[in-house]
């Protein structure tokens, strides 16, 4: 088991050192100049001048390989410098917006996790009857609905309508609970059908005939056998899903006006800020690439026959 | 008078501050700057500001947002650098974040105090979220042009809502510039001229922004100070057009082409720069189209089109007159003066031997003959159809019920919170 894990600690590694130079490779290919953006911002009506000594300043005009080399040195040690828009540091930038990010999404999560559960189980329960057709349905709208749409009009229900939520800000758990609820939607109908067709599948192997035999109720075989049964395809399901949340902040996080770093790589996508963007996607990578490594470790854990097989 | 640390406003502290971006390079692109010679105290109330020559628009330079501040001395650290908004205005600043900034009514404040002490300023990204939070209550006031710009879509969803809307004329004007540099088509008059016949402004104004924008055939408003004659606004003539394109040697169709190349151009188009330009531009899209003009539109970012203008990278694209308070000289010296440098902002229209030599006598004209002397350069970029104005921008507000006594800012940078009263 120790050599698994430490294979995959290897594995991440490498894929975080190729993405690094992915990322920084998709930044500078993109669009624009940022030295025109940020000399224009210092004055309003910047000379061609003016762009040239902000790109002498920033470094802009050095090779790429150089560029590149000593933002990596920089990332390493925790230092992924300073924002051209801003002027701050990107790390504390990251820093600050870092629970932000982390409440929303650990929220999403678990919203997710307990909704896909709830209809999953409504619907094998009653599979095939009036409740399953209206969770499947229910499931079909929900996968299909973009989360700002979702957003939209859960602030104009709960919000607009009837004043029991504030429609934007970050100001403790009553603002959390619609961001966590769009953020959860989506997930939550994919992962409803990975639960129902799970629980079907595992409900037509024997042993749930035996138990039945056994004169075991339908609920507390769909509790006992059936759940550590789907248990694998349902985490690797989730920590996929999880991993497309963070990408759901981008769109959640402005919508509710949440200073996380979903909306700090918008306005550096927008701003061509590379620090900025650099910082966010490699932010994003390594929650990926460490997400991937929990789901595949707690897959090993709760298949016994995985378990055997990678010690 | 004080500062809102106690320092007291006089004129030692006027010349500190004014020191901070005279004569500065970097703000030569004021005249107030570039032409500065120096100052002298007089007495504690008093400070004399010499210039090299009269300086046109003097005070309304004077009463830009940036880099003209008037902030207490001791608002900055021992090295110069900025660290407190320390002013002497009718608010302090009680708190500042990523998510907003509060301020405190200023109690010692020299002129008329507002009416309520406490003032939120709130960053919402998303115009959906600021519609929604104006209609749950969460906030009073949202809208403007420059701060958190509203469509005429959403003034109109607010207004069905019951909300209060808001419409000011505005002093911008959205306007199409042709590059004759990139497209040798658009070299011909005749050829700008057909476009600008091919364009319906009032369908726009009427459909696209909902009656909300006035369809215009000149370069400013009149709310702009010597913004000239009124010109017809151009009525969507296609025969005309037609005619106009067949003259110029533009034949057949469904494309029109001369010498084996198709009439075919490319309207760049920034909706972050241009809020709505996208719509705009697929109506003219189908609307040359019928004329035997097709248009590609590209769609670009900020970022992008803040490379793309400049580098005279479009056949066509879409401008905006820079507003109150930097016009008529804003527009008029940074669009269309070739030899000066606009920077990011790029140039609406260039022609060094016609069009520069009128801009030239604007600018050095005596205060009496100035209005005539901006009319030749109206009057040039009208009768060669330099340029096709489309329409006034307008600013869109919308307000709470309890907010009373709103008006329109005089710019798109001031606060508009000096007449409103709070309603309970």
């Amino acid at each position: 088991m120790f050599a698994f894990i430490a294979k995959r600690a290897r594995n991440a590694v490498l894929l975080l050192f190729l993405a690094s130079v992915l990322c920084f490779a998709l930044v500078v290919s993109a669009p624009g100049n940022v030295a025109i953006l940020i000399a224009e911002l210092r004055t309003p009506t910047a000379t061609k001048a003016d762009i040239a000594k902000v790109e002498e300043e920033l470094g802009l005009n050095k090779p790429l390989l150089e560029r590149y080399g000593f933002w990596l040195n920089g990332a390493i040690h925790g230092d992924f410098g300073i924002s051209y828009k801003t002027g701050e540091a990107v790390g504390a930038s990251l820093k600050s917006r870092l629970a932000v990010t982390a409440t929303l999404v650990a929220g999403g999560a678990v919203v997710a996790f307990l909704l896909s559960l709830f209809v999953g189980f409504v619907g094998a329960l009653w599979a095939h009857r009036a409740p399953d057709v209206v969770t499947r349905g229910s499931a079909l709208l929900g996968a299909s609905t973009p989360s700002f749409f979702v957003g939209a009009l859960l602030v104009y229900a709960f919000s607009v309508t009837w004043h029991v939520f504030p429609t934007f800000g970050f100001a403790g758990p009553v603002s959390w609970v619609l961001p966590w609820l769009t953020l959860g939607f989506l997930p939550a109908a994919v992962l409803s059908r990975v639960v129902r067709v799970g629980f079907e599948e595992a409900m037509a192997k024997p042993y749930v005939l035996t138990a039945m035999s056994k004169g075991l109720s339908r609920t507390s075989i769909l509790v006992r056998d059936a759940i550590p049964n789907i248990a694998p395809t349902y985490l690797n399901a989730l920590g996929t899903q999880i991993g497309t949340m963070v990408v759901g902040a981008v769109v959640v996080e402005p919508l509710f006006a949440w200073q996380g770093i979903g909306d700090l790589f918008l306005t550096g996508v927008r701003f061509r800020d590379f620090m900025v963007v650099q910082a966010c996607l490699l932010v994003f990578i390594t929650f990926f690439i460490i997400l991937n490594v929990v789901v595949d470790i707690c897959i090993t854990l709760t298949d016994p026959r995985l378990r055997l097989q990678r010690s | 008078m004080t500062f809102h640390d106690g320092t007291p406003f006089d004129a030692a502290a006027v010349e500190w501050n004014l020191k901070r971006w005279i004569g500065l390079e970097a703000n030569n692109w004021m005249n107030s700057s570039r032409l500065y010679a120096g100052t002298d105290i007089v007495d504690d109330d008093h400070v004399n500001v010499r210039f090299k020559e009269p300086v046109l628009g003097l005070l309304q330079e004077f009463a830009y947002v940036r880099p003209v501040r008037l902030l207490s001395p001791k608002s900055v650290s021992g090295d110069g650098s900025y660290k407190a908004p320390v002013g002497t205005g009718p608010w302090h600043q009680a708190t500042a974040g990523n998510e907003g900034s509060a301020f405190e009514r200023f109690d010692a404040y020299w002129g008329d105090k507002p009416s309520f002490k406490y003032l939120e300023v709130k960053v919402l990204p998303d115009s959906r979220g600021r519609m929604a939070a104006l209609r749950a209550g969460d906030v009073d006031l949202i809208g403007g042009a420059f701060v958190s710009p509203l469509t005429a879509t959403e003034a109109e969803t607010l207004k069905g809502a019951g909300i209060d809307v808001v419409i000011d004329p505005g002093t911008t004007t959205m306007i199409m510039a042709f590059n004759t540099s990139r497209v040798e088509a658009l070299r011909d008059p005749k050829v700008r001229k057909a476009i600008n016949l091919g364009i319906d402004r009032a369908a726009i104004s009427q459909v696209l922004y909902r009656g909300l924008a006035t369809s215009t055939g000149n370069l400013f408003s009149e709310t702009v100070p010597y913004s000239g004659k009124r010109f017809d606004v151009p009525r969507r003539d296609t025969e005309t057009a037609k005619s106009l394109l067949e003259e110029a040697g533009w034949v057949g169709g469904p494309v029109r082409q001369k010498d084996g190349k198709d009439l075919a151009i490319e309207l760049v188009v920034s909706e972050e720069q241009v809020p709505g330009s996208r719509s705009v531009a697929e109506v003219i899209q189908s609307e040359l189209q019928e004329i035997g003009v097709t248009l590609t539109i590209r769609s670009v970012d900020h970022a992008s089109r803040h490379s793309d203008i400049p580098e005279r990278k479009f056949d066509l694209a879409f401008f905006q007159t820079f507003g109150a308070p930097y016009e008529p000289f804003g527009t008029v010296v940074g669009l269309f003066l070739s030899t000066y440098d606009n920077g990011v902002d790029g140039k609406l229209f260039i022609d060094p031997e016609h069009l520069d030599p009128l801009v030239l006598a604007a600018m050095s004209a005596p205060e009496g003959e100035m209005e005539a002397a901006l009319q030749k350069v109206y009057d040039w970029l009208h009768d060669n159809d330099a340029i096709a104005p489309l329409l006034f921008v307008p600013g869109i507000w919308a307000h709470a019920a309890r907010v009373k006594g709103f008006q329109s800012p005089a710019t798109e940078y001031d606060m508009p919170y000096e007449n409103i009263t709070l309603a309970e």
